[in-house]
């Protein structure tokens, strides 16, 4: 065994440390070991990547002592690991350009206690990615909702209050979803480890038995997971809880929480039940029929929406929807397309947060429309950020956006029976998008009469500067080089099933 | 060094200068800008020549998605748009540097002008579909900013109207691009067509379909009936100079897009005859008439000379949708007509209003007294443009007629020339008025003469030469043309 092959568990494991550790120190350091420990994960993270990218297959590594059929294991695969880097890369850009938000946002003796949580949703999400087993899948599923939950909190207004309890109400139903059908999938094969539930559902499809428990567990875990992902129509939660919490726990909650879970939703349908039974199934013309519901339903809800945060929230309802027609539409391709979703959301809607906020700084802290009239000119770099990131979820071409909203149309292409659907949504929610964000951008430049506000200049708060060019890069990059990305993503599917 | 990354060159350098201007912070003084802009210009112009004299040359940047390159290709359509274009933003350029002299933020004004041209040419080089696609959408994105200049209400409404209509045209095409790229042998600009007809066997209908779709979309950038609505906010608010570009120029990349896709993607024997060639022929005749009715009914002169635009670019749409080689000669031919006059209407009157401050026709009269060169040069295009031998408008109204003619689809073929006709009767109707009241104002008052400064004039100047000299030796261009047409058809 490679050397390498223990970072997952190292990561995992570091980052879980870290949040422990993060309890004693104050606020200034337990910030300097978050930055470290993401940073970290995240160069181990790719070096991972290129050694399975090496190597072509994907492997097991177990913990504990226990071998197979009993035990814990991890595996990672070209596309988990990176995953991985990518979401580090995303939640290093989403701190830092918080980061002097942070000390308006939350009460300075509270400050560790945010870096601890973000150490936990690290590593739960690490875990969500590697997880091998069903079992280790659920705990981290609810490490990953208290600590969710308490990044919306520690901002602590009447909103994230009320805002983190619907968000925990709903999670929580969510997560007993998922129990009742890891449950009855323990009950129907007598394991939790992915690979030997395979062979024993593989073994009962086959024999045509339990057709019934099969497709209600198949239901649960999707539905469950649905929810917490904010799948239309149990989104209810979103807005609120993307539009109050601190900045970066937006940005983090939006791009990488949610992504998460339809990451473990992918896997447990190529890597436990088998996509070929999924498909059969039928439950994804279920989600198929949510995604499209939600593509359009989002989009009108952030055309209403006057509180600049919100909306961008409510765009994120729309954005799922788009990655569940990926998974919904059933062949390669749109799964494929789907995950590229999955980054290229991740990208631009972090960026949109993070910009946001620089305009509503220069805007006297106003989250209404009406206020942020010039807002693009009085801080100059948060304006071209939100551009970008506008444009990217429009889908103009050289954006992320545009990558995955063509590889969305042309798998759609594939499947006779979804084409048309699939096409004319499409179409609209790509109009609808143009009116909320293209409205946005020009208000923030539209000149206002008197200039009480202030100016916020490039250098006064860098850090923030610096992570929107960040995320721009990664923007751009995704959308002028995706093809190895895509080629990256076929391949990992390949070893996921 | 291949000679192949010249197109590369000609297309980035614009568009790199044009950032350097808008990021280089603080440039007050005026000349400076103004020999950068020359020294772009000349730079960029020498690599258009060096293109365009060149042999046909290909250049693969990367592989942008699977399979699809994005690829630039020189063949004889580009060269005869990249050269006119040229012509047509240094003229407009250099008549900026006296224009914008009253305005603020030049600097920003020229870096945009720099990107939009580069930009243009890029679509002009384009060699597939995905990588015009690409450039038309950045065209829209970029000419925003020449429209939202001014930056009052009116004109950021109409830059967003702007912006709506061009995105959702432009969505619309795309649409039909997913289809192409799965029926399709390859996303290549290919003479007479990539559809496979093996796998289109029992689509037909469907992709006449597309082809309308894709039609539609591009069609909203060239003004046709009825998603014209933008024209006549937008060309208004912005700069002279840049209604010049916006009105000659730009609407000519809804033409160009729409002759790659019929003549080079579909083919034009798959639409002939379809029901496709006929909604498009009727809605384009309607389009001429219509133009022509509200620029005559229109007394703000911008406006007037947007409608202006609306109608003529549906005589280039005509002429294109006959589908059959006179009208195609028509149509390209009055896509250059268009070009000089357009461009050099807009910045004729562009100076008188700039002198006088009067936006309306009945507070020009008089004018011919003050500024009787510029109202010559007005008249001599207004001629080109009614189509008066032997001026350039004159050819290609008959060309088109001809062609109209010659094509023998039933209503159409005489239908067609009645109309034109009619609208030249209109365009004379509403152009006119301007020379004669300018030159012989009712009532009597003193003039004084204050011509425009000789940088503003010397444009205009050249542009009407061009556009009478077009039509009074017109052999070469309209062979080169007629090549054009026996490729493609």
């Amino acid at each position: 065994m490679d050397f390498v092959q223990n970072i997952p568990f190292f990561s995992i494991i570091l980052s879980m440390f870290s949040g422990i550790v993060s309890s004693v120190l104050s606020g200034k350091n337990a910030k300097r070991l978050n930055t470290f420990v993401v940073f970290f994960v995240g160069v181990m993270s790719f070096v991972l990547f290129l050694y399975l990218m090496q190597k072509g297959e994907s492997y097991i590594y177990r913990m504990g002592h226990f071998p197979a059929p009993w035990g814990n294991e991890i595996r990672a695969g070209v596309l988990e690991a990176f995953m991985a880097f990518f979401f580090c890369v995303i939640m290093l850009c989403s701190l830092i350009g918080g980061r002097k938000h942070l000390i308006k946002e939350i009460e300075e003796n509270k400050v560790n206690l945010y870096y601890i949580l973000v150490n936990l949703l690290l590593s739960s999400l690490l875990a969500l990615i590697y997880t091998n087993d069903l079992f280790t899948a659920y705990v981290f599923v609810e490490i990953n909702t208290i600590s969710a939950c308490g990044l919306i909190m520690i901002r602590q207004t009447g909103r994230t209050i009320e805002a983190a309890t619907r968000y925990m109400i709903m999670s929580l139903l969510g997560s007993g979803l998922l129990l009742i059908g890891i449950c009855l999938l323990y009950d129907l094969t007598g394991h939790l480890l992915m690979s030997y539930i395979q062979m024993e559902i593989a073994i009962i499809v086959e024999q045509g038995m339990y057709t019934v428990p099969i497709i209600l567990a198949i239901a649960f875990i999707s539905i469950g997971l649905a929810i917490k992902s904010a799948l239309y129509p149990f989104h209810s939660w979103l807005p609120d809880a993307y539009g109050y919490s601190t900045v970066s726990s937006s940005a983090i909650l939006s791009s990488l929480v949610s992504k998460g879970y339809i990451f473990l939703l992918i896997k447990i349908f190529y890597r436990i039940i088998g996509f070929a039974i999924i498909r059969d199934s039928k439950i994804i013309h279920i989600l198929f029929a949510f995604g499209i519901c939600g593509m359009i339903m989002g989009s009108l809800g952030a055309i209403k929406e006057n509180d600049i945060r919100r909306m961008i929230a409510f765009s994120s309802v729309a954005q799922i929807g788009y990655i569940y027609i990926g998974i919904g539409l059933g062949t390669k391709l749109a799964m494929t397309a789907g995950i590229f979703h999955i980054f290229s959301h991740a990208a631009s809607k972090a960026l949109l947060f993070i910009s946001a906020v620089g305009i509503t700084d220069a805007s006297n802290e106003s989250k209404k429309f009406a206020d942020l009239t010039g807002a693009g000119y009085r801080n100059m770099i948060a304006g071209v950020g939100f551009t970008i990131g506008s444009l990217s979820m429009v889908g103009v071409p050289l954006f992320s956006g545009f990558i995955s909203k063509f590889m969305f149309a042309q798998s759609s292409l594939q499947v006779p029976g979804k084409m048309l659907p699939a096409l004319i949504v499409l179409g609209i929610s790509t109009i609808l998008n143009t009116i909320y964000f293209m409205k946005t951008v020009i208000r923030i430049y539209t000149p206002a009469k008197e200039s009480t506000y202030e100016k916020i200049r490039f250098f006064t708060n860098l850090s923030y500067s610096v992570s929107i060019i960040c995320f721009g890069i990664v923007n751009v990059t995704l959308g002028l080089w995706s093809q190895p990305i895509v080629e990256m993503i076929q391949t990992g599917l390949d070893m996921l099933a | 060094m291949s000679k192949n990354i010249l197109i590369l060159f000609s297309i980035v350098f614009p568009i790199i200068s044009g950032f350097v201007l808008l990021c280089y912070p603080k440039v007050k003084d005026r000349k400076k800008i103004q020999i950068y802009m020359l020294g772009v210009f000349g730079i960029t112009g020498g690599f258009v020549s060096n293109i365009i004299t060149g042999r046909a040359m290909t250049y693969t940047l990367y592989e942008f998605m699977e399979s699809i390159p994005i690829y630039f290709k020189i063949d004889n359509m580009g060269r005869l748009f990249a050269s006119l274009v040229t012509i047509a933003f240094i003229l407009s350029g250099l008549y900026s540097f006296g224009y914008m002299e009253h305005e603020r933020n030049e600097k920003r004004y020229f870096g945009f002008y720099l990107i939009v041209y580069g930009v243009f040419l890029g679509l002009i080089f384009s060699g597939n579909i995905v990588t015009l696609y690409i450039f038309y959408e950045l065209l829209t994105l970029t000419s925003f900013f020449l429209v939202i200049y001014a930056q009052t209400r009116e004109a950021v409404m109409a830059a967003m109207k702007y912006m709506f209509y061009s995105l959702c045209g432009a969505y619309m095409a795309l649409f039909g691009i997913y289809f192409l790229y799965q029926y399709g042998t390859t996303l290549e600009f290919t003479p007479g067509g990539v559809l496979d007809p093996s796998l289109l066997q029992g689509k037909e209908e469907f992709f006449l379909f597309i082809a309308f779709f894709m039609l539609i979309g591009f069609s909203v950038k060239a003004g046709m009936f009825p998603m014209h609505g933008w024209l006549s906010s937008a060309h208004p608010v912005a700069p002279a100079p840049a209604s010049g570009i916006l009105s000659g120029i730009i609407v000519k990349a809804g033409v160009f897009a729409i002759i790659r896709i019929v003549f080079e993607i579909f083919g034009a024997d798959f639409l002939k005859g379809s029901w496709v060639q006929q909604v498009w022929m009727t809605l384009s005749l309607i389009t001429i008439f219509m133009g022509s009715m509200l620029a005559y009914k229109e007394s703000i002169v911008k406006k007037r000379f947007a409608y202006s635009t609306v109608s003529q670019i549906s005589y280039i749409l005509f002429g294109l949708s006959l589908l059959e080689p006179k009208g195609f000669v028509g149509a390209l031919f009055h896509t250059c007509v268009h070009i000089f006059v357009k461009t050099g209407l807009f910045l004729a009157i562009g100076g008188m209003i700039f002198k006088t401050g009067n936006i309306k026709v009945e507070h020009l009269d008089g004018i011919g007294k003050k500024m009787p060169f510029t109202l010559w040069c007005y008249t001599l295009l207004s001629l080109s443009l009614i189509g008066i031998p032997p001026a350039g408008g004159f050819l290609s109204k008959w060309f088109l007629a001809i062609g109209s003619l010659e094509s023998g689809i039933s209503v159409f073929s005489w239908i067609g020339p009645i109309i034109l006709v009619v609208s030249a009767l209109l365009t004379a109707g509403y152009v006119l008025p301007i020379t004669m009241n300018g030159f012989f104002p009712k009532a009597d008052w003193t003039y004084k003469r204050d011509e425009l400064r000789k940088v503003m004039v010397i444009p205009i100047l050249i542009l009407t030469v061009l556009a009478i000299g077009i039509g009074m030796f017109p052999n070469r261009l309209v062979t080169y043309i007629g090549n054009i047409a026996e490729q493609l058809l």
